[in-house]
C-alpha cells in the first residue's frame, strides 16, 4: 500500500500529462462520430451554407427520415443484417465441427490438413477475387444472398481459437461422455459447447462485426443495387443523394449504428474475441 | 454375468511398450485392485477394459463375451474418473442421467434409477445444485451415483480417493467397501495407495513395468510375497533388504553371510541355487528386534540414527555399517527407545524372513504357512 | 504369479492396432465435411487457379492460352506496378509507425486509469468496429473543399483528396483513427501480463516515472510491439478499399496501390492473367517481408 502511494507520489507530473493527454485523444477520437451526428442533425442548407456553424441552428430528423424513405438504406440494412446473421450462424456451426474434430478425434492426416487449413492465412482474399467471381458466375450466384455468404464462412481464425480453446479442455469430460454413450456429434453439442460459452459468444460477435463490415467481396459480387448491404450501398449514396451531406452522414451513421451497438453492449466479449483472433497472426 | 478376462493383453504407443503381456481373470462380483508405482500401466489397463484406449495384441473379455472392438457404453461398465468429471453445466440430477437419456431410456425411468441412486450414496438433497456447488467429496459421490445409475456389470474406479483429504479418504474407503456389499458387482479399482489396496481389495494385483507381479488376496500379497518387489512395495515402513551371499544350506533352511558383515540363519529351501550365490535378506520392521550388541547367534550389527515416536508405535532407524543403508525397526511406544548412536543388534526369527535370488525370485519359505492370520477386514 | 493356460491361436484372435484410427476417421470426417467443402471451393481452388491464371492469358471470364511466365516478364518492366508498389509502401510507412506508438499512448493511459477503462477503451476502439464506408464517408465530408471542417479549422479551401501530395497522407490519417483500437488492444493485453511484482520491486529501490518505463515497461513490451508493428505492416500493405472509395487511386494514380491496381487489371481492363500475376508477385513480397521482419525481430530479442 505505502510502496503504490510512493509511487503516486513521484509520479504526480506524470499523472497530470496523462489527464490531459486521455482527454485530448478522447476528444480527437470522437469526434468525428459526433460532429457527424451534428451534421445528420441539421437541414441539409445549413452543411453548405457560407457560415460555418459547430452546432445545428435548426435541430431536424429531416435527414434520418429521407435516408429512411428515399433510396435503399432500409433494404441494404436488412441484407447486411440477413448476410452478417447467415455468415456467423454458419462460421460458428462448421467452425465448432471442425475445431472439434481437429482437437477430440484422432485420425490419419490430422496435423496435415489442420496446417492446410491454416495455409489461408498467407494468401490474401484480394488474390482470389477473379476465380471467385467465376465460379459464383457459373454457380448463377451473382447477386445472390448465398453468393454473398458462402465464400465468408471459410474462417481458419475461429477454428484457430476453437480449436486452442478445446485442447485446453480436460479430456476427462470427453471420456465421460464417451462412457456415457455419446457419439462425438452429441460430445460437442452437450458438453463443448455449453463448456465453451464464453468463447463462442465472442467468435460469434466478431463474425457478425466483420461480416457486417465486408466490403470488399459484395463489392465484387453485387451489382444491383437492391442486393447491396451497407457498406457497399453506403458508397453509392453520392449517386442516390447527390451531394447531401445531411443525408450521407445519416445515412453514414445508421450503417455503423448495429455494429456500434454491438460493442457498446457486448464490450468485454468482443475484446475478447479480437484478442483471441489476433494472438494467432503474429 | 459380469467377469472379465484378460489374455495375452498387449499395448504399444509408438515404440513404447506399455502392457507388456497381461492375463488376469477377474471373477463376478469380485472388488479386484490394481496397483503399483506410477508409470506401471495400471491406469492404461483400467482403460483398456474401459475402451478408452485400444489394444495392440490379445483379448479382453468382459461377461463372457470379446470386447475388444466393442464401444466402452456398450461393454455393460461404468468408470468414476479421477477427477470425477461431472459436466459443469448440468445439474447433479442430469449429470447422473445423462447416459440414460442418450440411451433413450423415458424420463419416468431416469428419474426413478436417479433417485435410488441418490438415497444410497445420500446425495438426494443435491440434485439440482451445479458440480461447482458442491463440496469434494460430494463430487465424488456424484461421480459414484453416475456410474450406478447405468446399473452397469462392471464397476471401474480410477484413484477416486486421490483428491479427499485423508479424514475424508478413510470415511469414503469403508463406505466403498459397503457399496460392494450392496450392490454385489465385480469391481475394478486402481491406486497407487497399497492402503488401499490392502484394506479394499478381495484379490490385489500388483503390476510393474506393464507387467503383473503377483496376484493374490492382501494376506497372500503381504505373507508371501512371489518376488522382492512386491514384497518391498506392500507394507510400510517398507521391508528391509540385505545384500548377502549363500553360505550354507540344510534342509529347510540356509544362512547368508551379509555384505556389511556378519552370518544370519533364514528358513527357506534355497535347494536351486549354489553356495556363494548372492541373494537378498528381506526382513520386515515389525520381526526385526533390537538386542544389546554382544548377543549370541548371528545378529546384525546396527547403530542408532533416527528414532520416530507415533503414539501407538516407535520408528527406531538404525544404520549399518559405515554409510550402509538404513533399517527400520518397529517396536513398541511403551518400551523406552534406544538413544541415538548406541550400537544395537539386530535379531530376527529365521522364519519371518525372505531370500530372493539375483532375479528378485523368493525362495520358497521353509516354514508352515497356515498358521498365519489374514489382516483384520470388514467381512 | 497366477496365470490360465494361454492358447497361441486365442491370444493372436484379436489383433485391434489401427481400429482406434479407424474407427474415429468417420466421425471425423463428418465433422470436417463441411469446412472442408467451403474450404475447398472458396479457397484451395481458387487459390491454385489464381495461381494457373497467372501463366496464362485470360480475360475476366475465360481463361486462354498457356503463356509461361510472360505476365511475370512484363510485370517486372510494368511502371505502373512499380509505382503502386511505391504508394503501398509509402502508405504502410505513414500509418506504421503512427498507429504503433499513438496505440502504445493509448494502451498505456487506459492501463493507467483503470476506473474509467471502459470509456478510454470504447473511445478509441469504437471507430475499429465500424464499416469501411462509414469512416470513408465522414473522411471525405470532414475534408470537403469548402464545407469541410479540417478546412474550418486550418484555413483555406483545400481539396486534400485530390492534391498530389495529401492523398494518401490524408488517407492514412483516417485509417489511423480507423484502425488503431486494434493495436491498442494487443499492447494493453501485452502491458497487462506484466507481473505487478516488477513494478514494486523497482519502486522499492528507488525508480520512479520514466525510468519506470524504460526499465521495466518497454523492455516487457517490446515483444508485443514487434508483434504489433509486423502485424500492422502486413494489413497496411494490404490496403484497398480506403484509397479506392475515397481517391479512387488518383490523382493521376498516385494513390493508387497495388490491390487497387491488381482490382482493376482484372475487373476493368479484363486482363485477369495479369492481373493473377500482379496478386502472385504481391503475395511473395508480402511473405518474403514478413519473414524478414520476423527475423530481425528474432535477432533484436
Amino acid at each position: 500500500m505505502s510502496v503504490r502511494f510512493h509511487i503516486m507520489r513521484s509520479q504526480l507530473g506524470w499523472t497530470i500529462a496523462a489527464v490531459l493527454a486521455s482527454v485530448v485523444l478522447m476528444a480527437l477520437w470522437l469526434f468525428p462520430l459526433l460532429w457527424a451526428l451534428s451534421t445528420a442533425l441539421r437541414p441539409e442548407h445549413e452543411t453548405v451554407s457560407a457560415v460555418f456553424h459547430w452546432l445545428p441552428q435548426t435541430w431536424t430528423l429531416d435527414a434520418f427520415t429521407k435516408t429512411l424513405s428515399a433510396g435503399n438504406v432500409p433494404r441494404w440494412l436488412f441484407n447486411s443484417a440477413l448476410v452478417a446473421f447467415l455468415v456467423t450462424v454458419v462460421t460458428m456451426a462448421i467452425s465448432l465441427m471442425a475445431a472439434y474434430a481437429f482437437s477430440q478425434l484422432r485420425f490419419r492426416g490430422r496435423s496435415l490438413l489442420f496446417g492446410l487449413a491454416m495455409l489461408a492465412f498467407l494468401l490474401p482474399f484480394e488474390a482470389l477475387l477473379v476465380p471467385l467471381f467465376r465460379t459464383m458466375h457459373q454457380l448463377g450466384m451473382i447477386n445472390s444472398y448465398a453468393g454473398l455468404v458462402l465464400p465468408q464462412v471459410v474462417s481458419p481464425v475461429v477454428i484457430y481459437v476453437f480449436k486452442q480453446f478445446f485442447d485446453a479442455i480436460p479430456a476427462d469430460f470427453r471420456e465421460a461422455a464417451v462412457m456415457d454413450g455419446a457419439n462425438p456429434l452429441r460430445v460437442l453439442w452437450s458438453v463443448y459447447l455449453p463448456i465453451s460459452g464464453n468463447i463462442v459468444w465472442a467468435m460469434a460477435i466478431v463474425t457478425f462485426i466483420g461480416a457486417w463490415n465486408n466490403f470488399l467481396w459484395p463489392f465484387i459480387i453485387v451489382t444491383s443495387n437492391d442486393m447491396m448491404t451497407i457498406p457497399l450501398g453506403l458508397t453509392q449514396t453520392y449517386d442516390a443523394f447527390g451531394v447531401r451531406y445531411a443525408q450521407l452522414m445519416a445515412a453514414a451513421l445508421l450503417g455503423a449504428l448495429p455494429v456500434a451497438l454491438a460493442y457498446v453492449v457486448f464490450q468485454r466479449r468482443v475484446t475478447q474475441g479480437f484478442l483471441a483472433a489476433s494472438g494467432l497472426k503474429g | 454375468m459380469a467377469s472379465v478376462s484378460l489374455r495375452g493383453i498387449k499395448k504399444q504407443y509408438e515404440k513404447n511398450s506399455v502392457i507388456k503381456g497381461v492375463d488376469l481373470d477377474i471373477a463376478d462380483g469380485e472388488f479386484v485392485v490394481f496397483v503399483g508405482p506410477s508409470g506401471c500401466g495400471k491406469s492404461t489397463l483400467l482403460r483398456i477394459i474401459a475402451g478408452l484406449e485400444d489394444i495392440t495384441e490379445g483379448t479382453l473379455e468382459i461377461g463372457g463375451r470379446v470386447a475388444n472392438d466393442v464401444e466402452p457404453a456398450r461393454r455393460g461398465i461404468a468408470m468414476v474418473f479421477q477427477s470425477y468429471a461431472l459436466y459443469p453445466h448440468m445439474s447433479v440430477a442430469e449429470n447422473m442421467g445423462f447416459a440414460l437419456k442418450l440411451a433413450k431410456v423415458p424420463k419416468s425411468e431416469i428419474a426413478e434409477r436417479v433417485g435410488r441412486a441418490a438415497e444410497i450414496l445420500q446425495i438426494g438433497h443435491l440434485l439440482e445444485r451445479k458440480p461447482k456447488a458442491l463440496s469434494g467429496g460430494q463430487r465424488q459421490r456424484v461421480a459414484i451415483g453416475r456410474a450406478i445409475v447405468r446399473k452397469p456389470e462392471v464397476f471401474l474406479f480410477d484413484e477416486p480417493l486421490s483428491n479427499l483429504d485423508a479424514a475424508l479418504r478413510g470415511q469414503t474407503r469403508v463406505e466403498l467397501a459397503r457399496l460392494h456389499r450392496e450392490l454385489k458387482s465385480t469391481m475394478i479399482y486402481v491406486t497407487h495407495d497399497q492402503v488401499e489396496a490392502m484394506t479394499l481389495g478381495q484379490k490385489i494385483v500388483v503390476l510393474n513395468g506393464g507387467r503383473i507381479e503377483q496376484v493374490g488376496t492382501p494376506s497372500d500379497l503381504y505373507e508371501r510375497p512371489a518376488n522382492r518387489f512386491v514384497a518391498g512395495f506392500l507394507g510400510s515402513p517398507r521391508m528391509n533388504f540385505f545384500e548377502a551371499t549363500l553360505a550354507k544350506q540344510g534342509a529347510r533352511s540356509a544362512s547368508v553371510t551379509l555384505a556389511g558383515g556378519g552370518q544370519v540363519e533364514v528358513a527357506a529351501d534355497v535347494a536351486r541355487a549354489q553356495a556363494g550365490a548372492r541373494v537378498t535378506l528381506g526382513v520386515r520392521p515389525e520381526h526385526l528386534q533390537l538386542a544389546r550388541p554382544g548377543l549370541e547367534g548371528g545378529g546384525i550389527a546396527a547403530t542408532v540414527v533416527l528414532v520416530e515416536y507415533l503414539g501407538d508405535v516407535t520408528l527406531v532407524y538404525a544404520q549399518v555399517g559405515e554409510g550402509g543403508e538404513m533399517v527400520a525397526v518397529k517396536t513398541d511406544a511403551d518400551s523406552a527407545p534406544p538413544a541415538l548412536g548406541s550400537r544395537v543388534e539386530l535379531v530376527f526369527p529365521a522364519t519371518r524372513a525372505f531370500l530372493f535370488d539375483e532375479d528378485g525370485t523368493v525362495f520358497a519359505p521353509g516354514w508352515v504357512a497356515s498358521t498365519t492370520e489374514p489382516l483384520a477386514r470388514i467381512p | 504369479m497366477e496365470t490360465t493356460t494361454l492358447t497361441p491361436a486365442a491370444a493372436q484372435a484379436h489383433t485391434t492396432g489401427r481400429a482406434e484410427g479407424r474407427r474415429q476417421a468417420i466421425p471425423a470426417a463428418l465433422l470436417l465435411a463441411p469446412f472442408a467443402a467451403a474450404f475447398l471451393l472458396f479457397f484451395l481452388v481458387p487459390a491454385l487457379h489464381t495461381f494457373y491464371m497467372s501463366l496464362t492469358e485470360s480475360s475476366l471470364t475465360r481463361t486462354s492460352a498457356f503463356v509461361g511466365l510472360a505476365n511475370y516478364a512484363t510485370l517486372v518492366q510494368d511502371p505502373s506496378f512499380w509505382s503502386s508498389l511505391w504508394n503501398t509502401f509509402y502508405f504502410a510507412l505513414l500509418t506504421v509507425i503512427p498507429l504503433t506508438a499513438i496505440g502504445l499512448l493509448m494502451a498505456l493511459l487506459v492501463n493507467r486509469f483503470v476506473r474509467f477503462q471502459s470509456w478510454l477503451q470504447g473511445a478509441f476502439f469504437l471507430p475499429y468496429v465500424l464499416p469501411i464506408s462509414v469512416m470513408t464517408l465522414i473522411a471525405d465530408w470532414m475534408l470537403q473543399p469548402s464545407s469541410g471542417v479540417i478546412n474550418h479549422l486550418v484555413g483555406g479551401q483545400n481539396a486534400w483528396l485530390s492534391d498530389v501530395h495529401w492523398a494518401l497522407p490524408a488517407v492514412a490519417i483516417g485509417t489511423v483513427w480507423w484502425t488503431v483500437g486494434f493495436n491498442m488492444l494487443m499492447l494493453l493485453a501485452g502491458l497487462r501480463n506484466i507481473p505487478g511484482e516488477l513494478y514494486e520491486a523497482a519502486a522499492l529501490d528507488g525508480a520512479s516515472g520514466f525510468t519506470l518505463f524504460r526499465a521495466i515497461t518497454w523492455p516487457a513490451l517490446r515483444p508485443v510491439v514487434g508483434t504489433a508493428l509486423l502485424i500492422q505492416l502486413i494489413a497496411s500493405l494490404k490496403v484497398f478499399g480506403q484509397t479506392y472509395i475515397l481517391t479512387s487511386g488518383g490523382p493521376y494514380n498516385t494513390s493508387r496501390v497495388t490491390l487497387h491496381y491488381m482490382y482493376e487489371t482484372a475487373f476493368t481492363q479484363s486482363d485477369a492473367g495479369y492481373a493473377a500475376a500482379v496478386a502472385m508477385a504481391f503475395m511473395f513480397v508480402v511473405i518474403a517481408l514478413s519473414l524478414l521482419a520476423r527475423m530481425v525481430a528474432r535477432r533484436a530479442a
